[in-house]
């Protein structure tokens, strides 16, 4: 046993050991810099990273190794093994590969850290006992086992530490420059630590000059020089790593400001963090100005609902709705406004990521549409209604007729002076029906040539029914046409507009006619059934004419599809829509007679009898 | 019960336009009968009075028009007074073409109406009167022989009593002999006058033939 007397006192250079500490820092930073751009790359990219990564980080914790060595004076002069030292270099270099692979995957579990801290320590202790072996001096070092070994569990565990975070550090946010470089002290120092337990585990004891072999002694010249060679590959790194981040960040941004729409993030509870350029130009904000809720103050005042955005945030749902954002110059365009939340491993929600895009002109063209639809609507019921004005005539005529002569008879009666009180008392009476008779047929026509909002009362469909074959009732005599009518008595009353239906029944009933006019044979007959149905009431429309041709039957409810040489093919279009308005169906049914077309109209309480 | 003087047939399918049209019609002292439809016009019996036939344009199953129609071809020959709520130019040209009285758009004035109906009647009147005048004289011209019927249409046509006998091969004075019962026959009291009876006859010759 060698008495610790005998054993030689070393001293620390404590310059030296600040010089190690600031490289070990350094090459943390640089490690995990570059983990931050490995991590999303791939394939060759990501395999530069790692390697220039694991080339950074070794150079660099082996540099503080050496650096520490040196720090360690000794009164005995040392060289070193110049290949042993190499080899600390590769062993080094190796360790750092395998952790910054390992932090840099998809997944890091807990077999991964146990794995990589084991790998990551046993190769940084393994560096450093390399290290020491290159040592050439005229002693003999001994190691104690139980320092040897605790500093062999602290590397493992200080490993560990490095590789989580690491591996909580390597995406790329707006603080990660900051957190980066505390990160770095830490596993600095851990380094560090790792490198002065170890040299505690050695202690020497003067002994022959060694074999000089192979060995170099480290001139002041060399120790500045591996510290200049190391801080210069660390700082080469580090730069590369910035430029390529400063130009993938400018790519990006040129992406998102020159995207034909607003792009911008927001919190979890839905305040802007992020609004890029096409937002501020529109809008005509400043960063400042738009960030937090100021987003809030460009919505139409109508619109501005901040409980309602903070709803569809605070639910979490991907949602999209429309809204008018106020440009710069104070006019107001309608927005399509989408938002798609992004969940961390626990399901919160991180961040909200959307879009905004200008749909005022194409709002403007479908309102366009609409309106030209609705206008066309308007022409074809003047047509229907000029094609019926004959009718419109006769139904009011015919009254008018009868108040007239019966007025004229009174007249005559009176003048004659041989009136009969009961005689007057009966034409008179009849002067007023018709008269009653006559405003009731001028009301409906008025009814229906007005252009009307929907106007949602509960109807009876019956009564629709029999309003409209009123109303055509001299197109049925005029073109000698029989009409049967099956009224369900039990039906019950459906929300809807009476006119729009009405104006449904009167397409589908003149179509019947016009089917039947052109036909020459067989019976001229159209029959109208109502009838209950699951989903509310089912009205049908039959007549007896040629029926629907199979290869057109998909093309009749298509806006201005005609078979007709008057026709200008709205009417079963207009028809569908109006249907479908009021949450039923429209359909042609194949049929042995003629065509069958069949509508039908939910109740409020849809499906429910 | 006596048959009327004269008769108006109504025919519009609205009930309250007939009953006003019967009030009114009636009021000036003529008999009205009311139909709702062309066909219940056809399957009814007339009587054989003066009459005429008020008639609305737009009836279910047959319209007016197609009445006017039928009624010409099977010889009713009963002037007709068209009221319509809508009548066009062209409905009217081809009511009145096909022999219409009066075309009159409802609501009319109650003294057009029944001015129309007076000038019917009056019309139907003098047709009846002259066909019962042509009637009579066919059945004077049935009693004619063939020989004298033969001589007749010879005199009719303009050739001398000499001519005509060359033409039959008889004598003159025979051909007088049968002209001159002709003419009795005929109750013709002058030449002249049996010549412009037959030239009715020829002018309307009879139904049945």
């Amino acid at each position: 046993m060698i008495s610790a007397d005998s054993a030689l006192s070393g001293s620390f250079d404590y310059g030296e050991v600040a010089r190690s500490l600031l490289i070990a820092i350094a090459a943390s930073y640089a490690a995990l810099d570059l983990l931050g751009r490995a991590t999303p790359a791939r394939g060759r990219i990501r395999l530069a990273w790692l390697s220039g990564g694991a080339i950074a980080m070794g150079l660099g914790i082996w540099a503080m190794h050496f650096k520490g060595m040196m720090a360690f004076r000794l009164p005995l002069p040392v060289e070193y093994h110049w290949p042993t030292v190499l080899a600390s270099l590769l062993v080094a270099i190796l360790a750092s590969a395998v952790a910054l692979y390992i932090a840099s995957r998809q997944k890091m579990g807990p077999v991964e850290v146990l794995t990589g801290s084991v790998i990551l320590g046993s190769g940084l202790a393994g560096m450093h006992y390399i290290g020491m072996a290159a040592m050439r001096l005229p002693a003999i070092t001994h190691f104690s086992p139980v320092r040897v070994a605790c500093s062999i569990l602290l590397a493992i565990l200080f490993s560990a530490i490095t590789l989580l975070l690491a591996f909580s550090l390597r995406e790329e946010t707006r603080w990660s420059g900051p957190r980066r470089l505390g990160s770095a002290t830490v596993i600095g120092v851990a380094v560090s630590a790792i490198h002065y337990t170890g040299l505690a585990a050695a202690s020497f004891t003067p002994a022959s000059p060694p074999d000089l072999f192979h060995a170099v002694s480290i001139s002041p010249l060399g120790n500045n020089g591996i510290v200049i060679a190391t801080l210069t590959v660390l700082t080469a790194a580090i730069a590369t790593s910035s430029v390529d981040r400063l130009r993938s960040e400018e790519r990006l941004r040129l992406v998102i400001d020159t995207l034909p729409a607003m792009v911008w993030s927001k919190s979890p509870d839905g305040s802007a963090d992020f609004l890029n350029q096409r937002f501020l130009e529109y809008t005509g904000l400043s960063v400042e100005e738009g960030l937090g809720w100021g987003w809030m103050r460009e919505f139409h005042p109508e619109e501005r609902a901040e409980e309602e955005w903070r709803a569809a945030f605070a639910a979490g749902e991907p949602f999209e709705r429309e809204a008018k954002l106020r440009r710069a110059d104070g006019v107001y365009r309608r927005f399509l406004l989408r938002a798609e939340p992004v969940r961390d491993k626990l399901g919160n929600i991180s961040k909200w990521y959307g879009t905004s895009t200008d749909i005022e002109d194409l709002k403007r063209a479908e309102d366009e549409l609409q309106q030209a639809q609705e206008d066309l609507a308007r022409v074809t019921r003047v047509i229907v209604m000029g094609e019926l004005a004959a009718a419109i005539a006769h139904e009011v005529n015919q009254p008018l007729t009868a108040i007239v002569t019966n007025g004229q008879f009174c007249l005559r009666r009176l003048e004659g002076g041989t009136s009969n009180p009961e005689e007057l008392r009966t034409a008179i009476t009849e002067i007023v029906n018709d008269g009653t008779r006559a405003s009731a047929v001028i009301s409906r026509i008025r009814d229906l040539l007005r252009k009307r909002t929907p106007n949602r009362t509960e109807i009876d469909i019956n009564q629709i029914i029999r309003d409209v074959t009123v109303f055509l009732r001299t197109e049925f005599t005029r073109n000698r046409l029989l009409l049967r009518t099956e009224l369900a008595a039990d039906l019950s009353r459906v929300p809807g507009d009476p006119v729009l239906v009405q104006q449904v029944l009167i397409n589908l009933v003149m179509n019947a006619i016009d089917a039947i006019r052109t036909s020459t044979e067989g019976r001229r007959e159209i029959r109208i059934r109502s009838a209950r149905n699951p989903e509310g009431v089912l009205v049908q429309v039959q007549d007896s004419g040629p029926g629907v041709e199979p290869e057109l039957a998909s093309h009749i409810f298509e806006p201005f599809f005609t078979t007709k040489a008057k026709g200008i093919g709205m009417g079963l279009s207009i028809s569908h829509s109006i249907v479908e308005s009021h949450g039923g169906r429209l359909w042609n049914t194949p049929s042995s007679i003629g065509a069958l077309f069949e509508f039908t109209l939910p109740t409020g309480d849809a499906g429910v009898s | 019960m006596s048959e009327p003087e004269s008769m108006v047939f109504v025919v519009d399918d609205d009930p309250s336009v007939r009953r006003g049209l019967k009030r009114l019609i009636g009021c000036v002292g003529l008999q009205v009968e009311l139909f709702g439809s062309g066909q219940e016009f056809l399957a009814s019996e007339h009587p054989n009075v003066p009459s005429c036939l008020v008639l609305d344009i737009r009836l279910p199953g047959i319209s007016g028009l197609n009445l006017q129609q039928q009624l010409a071809k099977t010889n009713v020959q009963i002037p007709i007074i068209f009221i319509s709520a809508h009548g066009d130019v062209p409905m009217t040209v081809r009511a009145m073409k096909a022999g219409a009285v009066e075309f009159l758009t409802k609501p009319f004035r109650d003294q057009d109406l029944l001015d129309a109906i007076h000038l019917a009647l009056e019309k139907d009147r003098d047709r009846r009167q002259q066909e019962a005048e042509l009637a009579a004289l066919r059945e004077r011209f049935e009693l004619l022989s063939p020989r004298e019927r033969e001589v007749v249409a010879m005199v009719v046509s303009g050739m001398l009593n000499k001519q005509i006998a060359a033409q039959i091969g008889t004598s003159e004075n025979t051909v007088k002999a049968h002209r001159s019962r002709a003419m009795e026959k005929m109750r013709a009291s002058s030449l002249a006058d049996l010549v412009k009876l037959i030239q009715r006859i020829q002018a309307f010759p009879s139904k049945s033939r």
